[in-house]
C-alpha cells in the first residue's frame, strides 16, 4: 500500500465518521425536540389546493404570521387529489398536516367520519355575532339548519372546521358590451350579448363549463337558484327536477349553450377563464380565484374592460357559495399551534388585513375595511346581501353531484332535453340515496 | 472419544443446522417484503370487499352482497363495456401498426437505426405528458384540428364534447403511445425466426404476400399472442390517460372501469363496492390471460 492510498484510507475513515456523526446528532436533536432557534415558532402545517383564490393569503397573510411566531408550511396540491389525500391522512392518523384548507362540501364527508378536532371545545366561539351567518354555519357538522342524514338526526352540532377564506360565484361581465352595469336578468345576458357579437365586440354572450360531474353542475346552480329551485326537500327526497329546475335545465342546456363557444361541452375553467380573459365571451358566473384573474395584464388581454356584479336573476339573484375551509386533524402533530393559529387568523385585526390584500373575508369586521385588497370585495358583500346557498350538506353530495352532472352533460350535448335529463338524474339520485339508507 | 473430536462433532453439527436454515434465512427478506406490499394488500381489498363502508368506515360485513350489486348497476356495466371495447379496439390497432411497422423495419437500408430509434419515442413520454398535449390537439377552442379546419375556412372541430369522437380520440391517443410497444416486441419476434423457410420459399418463387401468410404469421403466433395478452392486461389498467383528456366524459363515453373505481373509492368513500369492483375485474383480466396461455400453448408447437 502506497503512502497516498494510506492516506485516502484515513480520510475516507474520517469523512464516513464524520458523516455517522452527523445523522447521529440529527437523529438525537430530532428525538429529543433540540433545533436551531427558528425551530421555537410554533410550527402548522397546512394543507391546501391550488386555487387562485388564496394567493393574497400567501402573499400577505403567511409573512404576518411569521411576524406573529408562527412557522408556516404551505403544502400544496392539485385539486382532483387533496380530497383523498387528505381523508387518507386523517383516517389513518398519518399526521402530515395541522391543518385541511378543503373545499366546503367536503366538510359532511370529514365531520360524518369523526376524523377533526371540535373547534368550538378548543376555545373557536361559533357564535360571534362577527362571523357571516352562512359561512360559519357550514362549518359545524351535523349542520345547526336544515335536514340531516341518517345517523346524524339528534347529534349536536359541533364546529368541526371554520370559515378561512370567503368565496362565491359572482358575475363578471364586459362592461362595453353592457355598458350600463351588471346585466339583472339572464333576458339581458343573452339580449345584450348578442347585439355585442353583432357589433363585433365578443364571439360569444356566455361562457361556462360543461364538464360532466362538479364543473357543469357549479355553473347550472345559480341558474337554478335564479329560477327558484330547491335541490332536496327535508327528508332529502330531491326536488331539483320541480318545473323551476327543469326550466332552468331547459334553458342551460339550450339558450345557454346556443350562445356560448361552440365546444362548450368539454369546458373546463382554463377554458372558460380563456373565453372571457381572452375577449371571446361577454359574461360568466365564476368564483373569485378566477376573477381575479380580470385585473392581471399577465392573464387578460381585457383589463379595465370586465368588471363585476351580482348574478342575473330570473326570480332571484341567488349565487352559490364555496368556501375555503379550515379544519384540524385529530391526528395533527401540532394542533395546539394549528388552533392558535386558527384564532389568530380570524381575529378581526387579521381579517381586515386579509380583506386589504385582496382576498375575501369570513367575518364581517373583515368587509368594514376602508381600502379592501380588491374591486371585487363589495361586490361580494353586495352578492351575500342577495343571497348566497352552499350546496346541500350531505357526505353523499359528490355521488349526487356526479349522477346529476353526468345527466345534465347528455343533454348539453344534445342542446335540449335539460327537464328530462333532471328527471333521469333524480331517479338516479333516488336509488342511490335509498340504497344509502336515507329513507329508512 | 476425545474433547477435541466432540467439539469437532458439535462444530459440525451446528455447522450442517446452519447449512440447511440459510437458504430460508437467505429467501427470508424476499418472502416478508412479498408478504407486507403483495399478500398483505390483497388480502386486505379482499377482506374490504366484504365489508359496508359509511363516511369511510367498515360498518358492516356483507359477504358478497357488493360482487352482486356490481351486475346490477349500470354505471359499472356500462364502465365495463367501455373498457371491453376500448381494449378490444386500441390493442387490434396496435396489433397491426405494430406489426407493419416491425415488418418494415425489418430491412436494412441507412437510417433504419435513427428509424427504429424514433418509433419508439412515444412509448417513453410519460403517459400524463401525452394526454396533456392530446387534450391541446383534440381542444375545440384553440386545437390543432380547430386550428387547422378554421385556416381551410370550416369551424370549430369538436372532439372530447361528442362522445363517439371522444372514444375514438382516447383510442388514437392510446394507439399513438403504444404502438411502438407491440412494434418492438414484433420486431424482435421477427429478427428471431429462422431465414432458411424464407430463403426456400422465394426459390420456389412464392410472392411476398403468400409468405407472409404462410411463414411469417403461423411462426410468429406464438410473439403476437404473448404482445397482445401483455398489452390488452396493461390496457384494462388505463387510468392516467382518461383522468387526463376527458375524466370519464362527456357523459360517461370514455369513463373506463378504472375511473369509475377510483371515483367510487375516494370521491364517494365506497371502499368496499370499489374493493369489490377491483377485485371482479382482476378476476375478468386473470381469465382473459389464463384464456390467452392455453390458447398460446395450443399454437406453440405449429
Amino acid at each position: 500500500m502506497s503512502g497516498n492510498d494510506s492516506g485516502r484510507d484515513v480520510s475516507r475513515r474520517t469523512i464516513l465518521k464524520g458523516g455517522a456523526g452527523i445523522a447521529l446528532t440529527s437523529t438525537l436533536s430530532t428525538l429529543a425536540g433540540v433545533g436551531p432557534a427558528w425551530a421555537d415558532a410554533k410550527k402548522v402545517v397546512i394543507g391546501a389546493f391550488a386555487d387562485g383564490g388564496l394567493t393574497p393569503f400567501k402573499e400577505k397573510i403567511i409573512p404576518l404570521a411569521k411576524e406573529q411566531g408562527f412557522d408556516v408550511t404551505f403544502l400544496e396540491d392539485e385539486y382532483g387529489v387533496t380530497l383523498e389525500k387528505w381523508f387518507a391522512d386523517a383516517q389513518s392518523g398519518a399526521g402530515q398536516y395541522d391543518l385541511y384548507l378543503l373545499d366546503d362540501p367536503w366538510v359532511p364527508q370529514f365531520g360524518a367520519a369523526g376524523v377533526l378536532e371540535d373547534l368550538g371545545a378548543a376555545g373557536v366561539d361559533g357564535n360571534s355575532k362577527d362571523w357571516i351567518k352562512p359561512l360559519i354555519d357550514m362549518g359545524y357538522w351535523p349542520p345547526r339548519e336544515g335536514p340531516r342524514v341518517k345517523g346524524f338526526e339528534t347529534a349536536k352540532p359541533t364546529l368541526v372546521t371554520v370559515p378561512f377564506v370567503g368565496d362565491l360565484q359572482t358575475l363578471t361581465y364586459r362592461n362595453d358590451v353592457y355598458p350600463n352595469g351588471a346585466p339583472g336578468t339572464w333576458d339581458e345576458v343573452l339580449e345584450k350579448g348578442k347585439a355585442g357579437v353583432a357589433a363585433g365586440k365578443i364571439k360569444y354572450p356566455v361562457v361556462f363549463r360543461g364538464v360532466s360531474g362538479n364543473p357543469i353542475v357549479t355553473s347550472w346552480y345559480p341558474v337554478f337558484l335564479a329560477y327558484g329551485g330547491e335541490f332536496f326537500d327535508d327528508k332529502w327526497r330531491p326536488t331539483f327536477n320541480s318545473p323551476k329546475g327543469k326550466a332552468a335545465a331547459d334553458f342551460f342546456v339550450g339558450a345557454m349553450k346556443q350562445n356560448a363557444p361552440p365546444g362548450v361541452v368539454e369546458f373546463d375553467s382554463d377554458q372558460e377563464g380563456a373565453a372571457i380573459l381572452g375577449g371571446d365571451a361577454g359574461a360568466i358566473i365564476q368564483y373569485s380565484g378566477n376573477a381575479l384573474k380580470s385585473d392581471d395584464p399577465s392573464a387578460s388581454k381585457e383589463v379595465g374592460k370586465l368588471d363585476f356584479g351580482v348574478v342575473p336573476k330570473k326570480e332571484k339573484a341567488i349565487a352559490q357559495l364555496g368556501i375555503f375551509i379550515a379544519g384540524v386533524p385529530k391526528s395533527a402533530p401540532h394542533k395546539a399551534n394549528a388552533i392558535e393559529f386558527l384564532k389568530w387568523y380570524t381575529s378581526p385585526a387579521t381579517q381586515a388585513k386579509l380583506a386589504e390584500a385582496g382576498s375575501i373575508p369570513v367575518t364581517r369586521s373583515g368587509f368594514a375595511v376602508k381600502d379592501p385588497g380588491n374591486r371585487l370585495i363589495p361586490v361580494a358583500l353586495k352578492q351575500l346581501d342577495a343571497g348566497a346557498e352552499p350546496r346541500p350538506r350531505t357526505p353523499d353530495w359528490a355521488k349526487v353531484e356526479e349522477l346529476l352532472g353526468i345527466e345534465l352533460n347528455k343533454a348539453l350535448q344534445a342542446g335540449s332535453g335539460g327537464g328530462a335529463a333532471l328527471d333521469v338524474a333524480a331517479a338516479k339520485v333516488t336509488e342511490y340515496l335509498t340504497q344509502a339508507g336515507y329513507y329508512k | 472419544m476425545s474433547v477435541a473430536a466432540l467439539k469437532q462433532g458439535r462444530e459440525r453439527s451446528q455447522g450442517a443446522g446452519l447449512d440447511l436454515a440459510l437458504p430460508y434465512l437467505l429467501l427470508a427478506p424476499s418472502v416478508l417484503i412479498v408478504l407486507a406490499v403483495l399478500v398483505y394488500p390483497l388480502w386486505d381489498g379482499l377482506r374490504a370487499s366484504a365489508q359496508l363502508y359509511r363516511y369511510g368506515r367498515p360498518i358492516a360485513f356483507v359477504g358478497l352482497d357488493n360482487y352482486w350489486q356490481l351486475w346490477s348497476d349500470p354505471q359499472f356495466l356500462n364502465a365495463l363495456w367501455v373498457t371491453v371495447r376500448f381494449v378490444g379496439l386500441a390493442v387490434a390497432f396496435e396489433t397491426v401498426l405494430g406489426l407493419a411497422l416491425a415488418l418494415f423495419c425489418l430491412r436494412e437500408f441507412t437510417g433504419i437505426r435513427l428509424l427504429r430509434t424514433v418509433l419508439i419515442i412515444p412509448m417513453v413520454i410519460t403517459p400524463v405528458v401525452v394526454a396533456i398535449v392530446f387534450r391541446l390537439i383534440y381542444a375545440s377552442d384553440v386545437g390543432m384540428f380547430t386550428t387547422l379546419s378554421m385556416a381551410f375556412g370550416g369551424g370549430h372541430v369538436e372532439i372530447l364534447g361528442d362522445p363517439t369522437k371522444a372514444f375514438i380520440g382516447l383510442v388514437a391517443l392510446d394507439v399513438w403511445e403504444w404502438t411502438p410497444l407491440m412494434f418492438l416486441i414484433l420486431l424482435a419476434g421477427l429478427q428471431s425466426l429462422p431465414q432458411e423457410p424464407f430463403e426456400a420459399a422465394r426459390v420456389d418463387g412464392a410472392g411476398p404476400w403468400r409468405i407472409f401468410l404462410d411463414l411469417t404469421l403461423p411462426m410468429l403466433r406464438p410473439v403476437l399472442a404473448i404482445a397482445i395478452v401483455l398489452r390488452a392486461i396493461d390496457a384494462f389498467g388505463t387510468f392516467d390517460q382518461v383522468f387526463v383528456l376527458t375524466r370519464g366524459g362527456p357523459g360517461e363515453a370514455t369513463r373506463l372501469v378504472s375511473i369509475y373505481g377510483y371515483d367510487t373509492s375516494f370521491k364517494f368513500q365506497e371502499t368496499g363496492y370499489a374493493a369489490a369492483m377491483f377485485v371482479a375485474i382482476g378476476l375478468i383480466v386473470l381469465a382473459f390471460a389464463l384464456f390467452a396461455v392455453r390458447l398460446l400453448k395450443r399454437i406453440e408447437p405449429a
